[in-house]
């Protein structure tokens, strides 16, 4: 999808000079920023961290800019960096405990009544306690909604690998939801 | 309840706080990599021509220091080779000079 902002920006990507342009650069930031942000939002489940992340992300991206040619090779970049980065950083980092899903404790109770808030807060959760290669397998096909091929070229995964990430994290996620009361799937 | 849509629901993008391009922006022009490309373009091409200058020098004269070690250890040899003939050609001179004598 090539929008404004950023096809504007396109002509100037390969010489740099987007780089010596700090409105240009905060344009190409505003056009991905609620990608990044969101994605390392829900991985992390902590708005200050994600922000922190996501402000890393942007500035290997203007390290990186002069050798980006396109407007798509710039999303297939920033969705490869921030999914390796969230990676990384919950492996080394620590700073979150990796809890397996099925040590989760059980979410509460809550009404079957179309989509309410505290389902979706529930679900992120969920989403957030499941291993980190799923985790991103799942951010990528729910908040991006990317197909398992695209998922796959984005993580550079075996596609086999994705779909069995996808159905795992979803039965795990039906099993949880449908211990709690009032939830029926 | 359809599981499908209910995750897309709760997963939706959203925006970081106010001003985050801003203070991405702020970053990126407070660090050396923020310098213009062509800039930082020169620096690594500096980077590598010092580097390689920088292996020549130390390479060549590694080569000359070598190749006055392996003459001074030539040297040495000769020596020691001219002696020790000179110590046979006396013994040799001595038993001709005893034979002589008797």
């Amino acid at each position: 999808m090539l929008t404004q902002g950023i096809a504007a920006a396109l002509p100037k990507l390969k010489t740099g000079e987007m780089t010596d342009d700090p409105e240009q650069f905060a344009e190409l930031v505003r056009e991905h920023q609620a990608m990044v942000f969101s994605m390392a939002c829900r991985y992390l489940r902590n708005r200050a961290l994600a922000e922190e992340i996501a402000q890393d992300v942007f500035l290997q991206l203007y390290r990186k800019l002069p050798s980006l040619e396109s407007p798509d090779h710039v999303l297939h970049w920033l969705r490869w960096v921030t999914a390796h980065r969230l990676i990384d950083h919950s492996r080394h980092e620590k700073r979150r405990p990796q809890s397996p899903l099925e040590d989760a404790p059980e979410p509460a109770a809550v009404s079957a009544e179309g989509a309410d808030p505290l389902l979706a807060s529930m679900l992120r959760d969920l989403v957030a306690a499941l291993p980190e290669n799923a985790r991103v397998v799942m951010i990528l096909r729910y908040q991006e909604d990317l197909d398992p091929m695209d998922i796959a070229k984005a993580l550079d995964m075996p596609i086999a690998t994705v779909k069995s990430h996808l159905q795992r994290s979803l039965a795990l996620l039906r099993d949880k939801l449908s211990r709690t009361k009032g939830v029926g799937i | 309840m359809n599981l499908d849509e209910e995750l897309r629901a709760a997963l939706r993008r959203e925006d970081p706080s106010p001003g985050f391009a801003n203070r991405v922006v702020a970053r990126a022009q407070a660090q050396p990599a923020g310098q213009p490309f062509g800039f930082r373009l020169f620096g690594v091409r500096m980077m590598w021509a010092t580097a390689i200058a920088a292996m020549l020098v130390l390479g060549t004269s590694g080569v000359f220091e070598y190749r006055q070690m392996e003459a001074e250890r030539a040297s040495r040899d000769a020596v020691l080779a001219l002696r020790i003939a000179a110590d046979k050609l006396n013994l040799a001179r001595d038993r001709v000079l005893r034979r002589t004598e008797n």
